[in-house]
């Protein structure tokens, strides 16, 4: 590992007399060749260990879902040995996983809609606009990231059920909303900082008002971090159980994983019952992903160069 | 538009736009106090500023300021949910948890140990396994965008669904246990699960809890590792850095402000959540996962008509102290190296 792969990724050329001055230096041109192979086999190596690690449970998750009940029982092998579908038809028929499907994609949507409306319009406040009380409201929002969950967990409760929401899918996607404030004001903020001003400058010479500048200026050249936010606020929400389980009572309003631990509170969980309920969670999250991975990772580095 | 970027107002001419909103975009919602002179009639932008601010504003006094000024009154009460009125009793839910109380002070003290070490060991280890990752991500040319999503795929299904997937995986004989048989660590099974076993409940959620850490991590080490000027690097090389030293030497200290990220992250991760340690052990065999975020959470929520929701708001402000300590060790930790 003593080659340095950094050099690599330069072509090498003769123009840069002191460099060539410096790779001479190396010992034996092609046993650093050899190296820098062995390097990069060690580094893949490495990459696809961790690699493994990651999806580990993952794959035994899929593995279960796809084997009956004999032989999940026995431990046996990551490929099933009589795969079978019916595993899967049977839990979501089972379970009315259809209507939880529904409620979890409801609630998702709502946030995530709420999410980008809410704080795109903050965040385009606190980056642009300037007025009174600008510095203090901002880390306000930003202050929110320390208060622990479970602080607020009991209050909203008691709050939603004075209001009379509580138990209901606008119960909570308002908290949610609320609780993903701080990120989503932090990578707004950021995205729009970024954007030379010069564009809103010229866009109020020809008169456009504040909120059309927003609208057909700012909001489209953000769409990476607006991808973002919708992503990063779509995955916990999806999966989101701590205040969904304290606070939803009427089986019709479950989402995923609510319906996934009524699964698992039977008195004997079927293992390959609960890995296919547990795929049927994840599969949706996993896709949208994967489909917005690439807008993901520019937004975030974006946001953290800004 | 021949006259591009021309102010409108007299005020503004000498600075410039640029000059006034790039700084204070710059993410850290830091911006300077309002100096500047206003583009239109007095006020418009204020007017304006205030009206795309109010949503969220609206929002946070419901939802936020509302039910932690709530949830701070009733630390300083006892009341189990359902009687009409508060029993106001000061400090004493304070006290009794840290001290006084014979039932829940031990409990307490016993989930902060617990809680102790998954602080300690959750921010180390997700930089030690994060770090180096991303280091290693980076230079991969190839795959590099499909290694990425595999290694986010945690951060991407961590829910209950995959909490549920670890527990099936490390159950006595589970597929942990067959790995381990396999490649010839037959000794270390578990033959009573994993998280049945008193000595690894609590090491197995930790190494769950990186698990789930790591994704977020490696991300922002590989987005840092991609604005560090590569100059830089090629300078330490010509001066006979090799692998091992540029990474250690110049790499390493040039994205301490992320690791300060990475572990503030963290270490509030591991102080207040505990829905790995819910769905997994709830706490147990014998209280030895217990940590406080669920002990806050078990008063509040399962504790029926015993009047301890004041004990576990004023857990729960306990916790919010300790983060704030933590948060300010951390960023003064930060400012004094850089």
């Amino acid at each position: 590992m003593t080659s340095i792969p950094v050099a690599d990724k330069r072509p090498r050329t003769t123009a840069h007399p002191d460099r060539a001055g410096a790779m001479g230096k190396r010992p034996g041109g092609g046993g650093a060749r050899n190296r820098r192979r062995l390097a990069r086999f060690v580094v893949g190596l490495l990459l696809a260990g961790y690699a493994a690690v990651s999806v580990y449970p993952f794959l035994w998750m899929v593995s279960a879902a796809f084997k009956d009940q004999l032989e999940v029982v026995s431990g046996g092998h990551l490929i099933p040995e009589n795969p079978t579908f019916d595993t899967l038809i049977d839990t979501w028929n089972k379970l009315h996983f259809f209507d939880f499907f529904l409620n979890s994609l409801l609630v998702t949507l709502y946030t995530v809609v709420l999410t980008l409306v809410v704080y795109a319009a903050a965040g385009y406040a606190f980056a642009v606009l300037r007025f009174p009380g600008r510095t203090f409201l901002s880390r306000l929002f930003v202050s929110l990231l320390f208060v622990p969950g479970v602080t607020v967990m009991l209050p909203i409760v008691l709050l939603e059920n004075e209001l009379g929401i509580l138990g209901t899918h606008w119960g909570l996607v308002l908290p949610f909303v609320n609780g993903g404030a701080p990120l989503s004001i932090l990578l707004m903020t950021g995205a729009f900082g970024a954007i030379p001003a010069e564009l809103r400058d010229s866009a109020r010479v020809d008169g456009a008002s504040e909120f059309r500048i927003f609208l057909n200026i700012y909001l489209p050249l953000a769409q990476p971090a607006l991808i973002t936010v919708a992503l990063l606020t779509a995955i916990p929400t999806w999966n989101e159980y701590l205040l969904t389980r304290v606070s939803l009572t009427d089986r019709s309003t479950f989402t995923l994983p609510l319906g996934l631990q009524t699964l698992a509170a039977e008195n004997v969980p079927h293992y390959n019952n609960l890995m296919a309920g547990a795929l049927i969670v994840v599969i949706p999250v996993v896709l949208l992903f994967l489909c917005l991975q690439r807008y993901f990772v520019n937004g975030l580095v974006g946001a953290v160069k800004g | 538009m021949t006259t591009a970027p021309r102010p409108t107002s007299v005020g503004e001419a000498g600075s410039g736009g640029g000059s006034c909103t790039l700084p204070a975009g710059a993410a850290d919602t830091a911006p300077r106090p309002g100096k500047r002179p206003r583009r239109r009639g007095p006020g418009g932008e204020a007017l304006s500023g205030y009206l795309f601010v109010a949503p969220a504003v609206v929002l946070f006094a419901v939802m936020g300021l509302y039910t932690v000024g709530y949830g701070f009154l009733l630390s300083f009460a006892s009341w189990n949910g359902f009687t009409p009125h508060w029993t106001w009793v000061g400090l004493d839910n304070y006290a009794d948890l840290l001290w006084r109380s014979p039932v829940y002070a031990p409990r307490v003290r016993s989930a902060g140990l617990n809680t102790l070490w998954v602080m300690i060991a959750v921010p180390v280890l997700t930089v030690m396994v994060s770090f180096p990752l991303a280091v290693l991500l980076n230079q991969a040319r190839r795959m590099q965008g499909v290694l990425r999503s595999v290694f986010f795929l945690p951060y991407v299904t961590s829910g209950i669904a995959v909490f549920f997937a670890w527990q099936y995986i490390l159950r006595p004989d589970g597929a942990v246990n067959l790995l381990l048989d396999g490649i010839g660590l037959g000794s270390l099974q578990q033959p009573q699960g994993w998280l049945g076993n008193p000595d690894t409940a609590l090491p197995t959620l930790i190494v769950v809890t990186v698990w789930g850490a790591v994704p977020v991590s490696m991300l922002l080490y590989l987005t840092g590792l991609q604005t560090i000027d590569r100059s830089l690097l090629e300078a330490a090389q010509l001066d006979g850095a090799g692998w091992w030293r540029t990474n250690a030497s110049v790499v390493w200290p040039l994205l301490r402000p992320i690791t300060a990220i990475v572990v503030l992250l963290n270490l509030r991760d591991s102080l207040q959540g505990f829905q790995t340690f819910l769905v997994m052990t709830n706490g147990g065999p014998g209280d030895h996962t217990n940590v406080l975020g669920l002990e806050a959470y078990s008063l509040a929520f399962l504790k029926q008509l015993r009047p301890t929701l004041g004990l576990a708001s004023a857990l729960g402000w306990l916790l919010f102290a300790a983060a704030l300590v933590l948060a300010l060790i951390n960023l003064r930790a930060l400012r004094s190296k850089t």
